[in-house]
């Protein structure tokens, strides 16, 4: 026997040992394995605020309102219609009939309030068994929330909220059983109970987390009958595992791997443009920096095409403003343009009175969600403004400390955006409205009375056709102020196997199952 | 350690009574240095989405904007009753958590201390009985490679080859995500981690084997037994390894430690669904009530792993006595 034969025989009994004793065998035909990036954090859907639990108490739980699949389109949920009242002051919500939590309790205007109230009042009996990140942002408007009858419920406002319906159909204003709640207590972030299409089955921590097929769901079964997600923390790993079909759909792979990707024949590579943002904020109060002159230079300094193409390997297109053009009608696209371009730069600068250039502190984080590749598109960027005299020093911090920094209002910092709520207003005024300053996220303190104007109206104004001229201008004075190196708009990208039917990406970067079959 | 009379009971005791100041020690040094490294929970859990009304009132919510040695003694007090708190992100109690995570740890520690002391003590055997030879040469060479190899690139090594290219193992996890779960499943996915983490020890034990086996190799006994006709076999087994053994435990007890350690690198790359991978993303997100109880449970084991080497000793050379 060769001492080849000898190891092949040897793996032969090893490997069927190891079946013999248990091991996995082929993926089953009607359930789905998904490799997210990290385990569920919790599964309170108030609580959560990352991106991998989001991406499976979505299937559990529902809003009032939802988002059209692929798009950001408002469309009914577990309220089946509204009424808004001529002031926008007051919305009237007709629940479905006949739903159900997945405890079997029934859905009902109650509930509705009980939900909200939770989060809301401070001296509730449920308020301290959880922690509400998101409650002064999206309910801090709310006046009060009243049962109608048992299927309608009325919430009034303290002033016209535009994006109000969005906020809704976030996850921080899911409903869910308060039967649920009372029997767990502070435990309710292991035990979720939903109306969703899918309910949990097991939860083991840090190996996987089964979802079961809801056959009472109001809205039709889904077809897959179990979801299963994994945490596969290494992008080599997750790639390995995709390839070899231990999981059916992934996301944030190496973008190196991802031309291999395409050309294999098992998997499908899915992509969109994104409503997330890349950029790098500039502080308009710096001495130098205050000039819109230098920010437009730097603008034209930075190769953003090279970046795309050499480091995030096509998985972005260029950003010329905060917006991408996923939000339609809403998106302007003549705003004006910085093509890479060091003259234009070089003179700008000399306009300026810094022909001799000058030196800045460039402050980057390590990793974070959404950041890309961040110390890499950082050395790009330095190496092109050193082209035209700017002497830019890196500083990279792990990203708990850049989060602290960034937030103090840097000179010149990256950052990311990645809107949970599918409205112009929680990109702009979110980033740019001057009451937005440190510590919220305008970290380079922009301010522009008429930008200010707009986006403050467009939060109070109901009616779309009215809405987006407002949000337009804004786009266009911000594209000319340049209060940031505008970069890119990642986009979305999944890869799948060829199993796997029916799956359509959603802006927000949410991995919706309930169209999804695998053969 | 000391000679003389005493016992090992006693002994044991009296390093016990010690651990609990080590511990408390430990866990003011933890807080601070958590204290110390910027960013805050709250910020960090919240990210960019929330308004600075939330931070604060979460803040407030986590009893964050307390004092910091109130907050140190207000875990302690709980501590001592037992309670560990809940994770800040989580929202799940800190000791059930940690110990289902340290169980994970324990078994991917526990394949890579054998895969260390089979290939670290035979290499470091046959390295010395054939001294200069060029099996000694090449298991030495591989022992320093294997040394200065970083974890993760071993790590990441062996998925592309042993799970992408030849598809013999899982490239992540510890169970299958269907099917599987039983011990075949466990060990099937244990044995890419295990080497992984593994390999390093492997290799210092066998450098450490291999100069231990030499010095006794050497002695008088050792050639009495050879000429009083003990087979060559006997003679390593009974005559040598027995007396070199001892430099070997002290070695494996520290072992333990850079394995326990190690784990955190080994377990992020194999998404290994131990208490190293959470504490990494503890410490990301700033989970104090997290990693306090995280760290505290791998000091006990560091320094119940050192007491048990201590007595080892007596175990393996009588004439050792504990006073």
């Amino acid at each position: 026997m060769t001492p080849r034969t000898w190891l092949g025989s040897w793996l032969t009994v090893l490997g069927t040992l190891f079946l013999a004793l248990g091991a996995g065998a082929a993926p089953p035909p009607d359930a789905i394995v998904v490799g997210l990036l990290a385990e569920p954090v919790t599964m309170d859907p108030p609580q959560v605020t990352d991106l991998n639990s989001t991406r499976v108490i979505k299937r559990m739980f529902e809003g009032l309102t939802a988002q059209e699949l692929g798009s950001y389109t408002i469309v009914p949920g577990l309220a089946r219609s509204w009424d808004i009242s001529k002031d926008g002051l007051s919305y009237t919500f007709q629940l479905r009939p006949n739903v159900t939590f997945h405890d079997g309790t029934p859905l009902t205007a109650e509930a509705v309030k009980f939900c909200f109230d939770r989060q809301m009042n401070e001296q509730g009996p449920f308020y301290k068994t959880g922690t509400y990140p998101y409650v002064r942002g999206f309910l801090g408007n709310v006046a009060s929330v009243e049962v109608v009858n048992p299927l309608t419920v009325q919430i009034r406002l303290k002033a016209p909220l535009a994006p109000f319906l969005q906020y809704l159909a976030h996850h921080s204003l899911y409903v869910y059983s308060p039967e649920a709640l009372r029997k767990w207590g502070k435990d309710v972030v292991k035990h979720p109970v939903g109306t969703g299409p899918f309910k949990l089955e097991t939860w083991e921590p840090g190996v996987k987390v089964v979802l079961a097929r809801n056959d009472q769901y109001w809205g039709g079964a889904p077809r897959l009958k179990q979801a299963i997600y994994v945490p596969i923390i290494e992008a080599q790993a997750r790639l390995a595992a995709i390839r070899t079909g231990e999981i059916d759909l992934t996301m944030d792979v190496p973008p190196d791997s991802l031309d291999g990707l395409r050309r294999d024949p098992n998997v499908v590579v899915a992509e969109t443009n994104s409503s997330a943002v890349w950029y790098v904020a500039l502080n308009t109060r710096h001495p130098i920096l205050k000039d819109r002159r230098v920010r437009q230079a730097l603008n034209y300094a930075v190769n953003k095409e090279a970046i795309i193409r050499d480091i995030l390997r096509g998985t972005a297109i260029v950003s010329h403003g905060p917006m991408s053009p996923v939000y339609g009608a809403y998106y302007e696209e003549k705003t004006q343009r910085y093509p890479y371009d060091v003259e234009r730069a070089r003179a700008l600068l000399k306009e300026a009175g810094h022909a001799g250039g000058f030196d800045l502190t460039f402050f980057v984080p390590e990793s974070g969600s959404g950041m890309q590749s961040p110390v890499e598109m950082a050395t790009v960027i330095q190496a092109n403004l050193a082209a035209v005299g700017v002497r830019v020093k890196i500083q990279t911090m792990e990203w708990g400390a850049y989060l602290k920094k960034y937030l103090e209002g840097p000179d010149m910092a990256e950052m990311s955006w990645n809107p949970s709520i599918g409205d112009p207003d929680h990109m702009m005024y979110m980033l740019l409205s001057s009451d937005r300053f440190p510590p919220a996220f305008n970290a380079g303190f922009y301010q522009n009375p008429r930008v200010d104007e707009l986006l403050r109206a467009g939060r109070t104004t109901i009616d779309d056709a009215r809405r987006v001229p407002l949000y337009r201008e804004a786009q266009r004075l911000v594209a000319e102020d340049a209060p940031w190196i505008f970069v890119d708009h990642g986009k979305q990208v999944i890869v799948h196997r060829t199993r796997v039917q029916g799956f359509k990406l959603h802006p927000n970067f949410d991995l919706v199952l309930t169209p999804v079959s695998v053969q | 350690m000391a000679r003389g009379g005493g016992g090992l009971g006693g002994y044991a005791l009296r390093r016990l009574a010690l651990v609990l100041p080590v511990l408390l020690g430990v866990s003011i040094l933890v807080f601070g240095v958590m204290q110390l490294a910027p960013g805050d929970p709250a910020a960090i859990m919240l990210g960019a989405q929330a308004t600075a009304e939330d931070v604060t009132r979460l803040r407030r919510d986590l009893g964050l904007d307390q004092p910091v040695a109130w907050q140190y003694l207000r875990w302690l007090g709980r501590v001592i009753q037992g309670d560990l708190g809940r994770s800040i992100p989580l929202g799940r109690e800190v000791l059930p958590e940690v110990l289902l995570r340290f169980k994970a740890t324990l078994i991917l520690t526990g394949g890579a201390l054998l895969v260390a002391v089979v290939l670290g003590v035979a290499a470091g055997i046959l390295s010395a009985t054939r001294q200069y030879t060029w099996l000694d040469k090449i298991s030495m060479a591989v022992a320093v490679t294997g040394v200065s190899l970083p974890v993760f690139w071993t790590g990441i090594m062996l998925i592309i080859v042993f799970a992408l290219g030849l598809r013999w193992f899982p490239s992540a996890g510890m169970l299958s995500p269907y099917g599987g779960g039983g011990l075949g499943d466990l060990l099937w996915h244990l044995v890419l981690p295990a080497v992984t983490l593994g390999t390093a020890s492997a290799a210092v034990l066998a450098r450490m084997t291999r100069s231990s086996v030499l010095e006794i190799i050497r002695q008088d006994y050792v050639r009495a037994a050879r000429a009083k006709g003990v087979s060559e076999r006997g003679v390593i087994l009974r005559h040598v390894l027995r007396n070199a053994i001892n430099p070997i435990v002290t070695v494996l007890g520290i072992q333990v430690g850079t394995l326990l350690g190690g784990a955190i690198l080994t377990e992020t790359v194999f998404s290994w669904p131990g208490l190293g991978s959470m504490m990494v993303r503890a410490i990301q997100a700033r989970d104090y009530p997290l990693v306090q109880g995280g760290v505290l449970l791998i000091a006990t084991t560091f320094v119940l792993v050192n007491l048990l080497v201590d007595m080892l000793y007596a175990v393996f050379d009588p004439r050792i006595r504990y006073e």
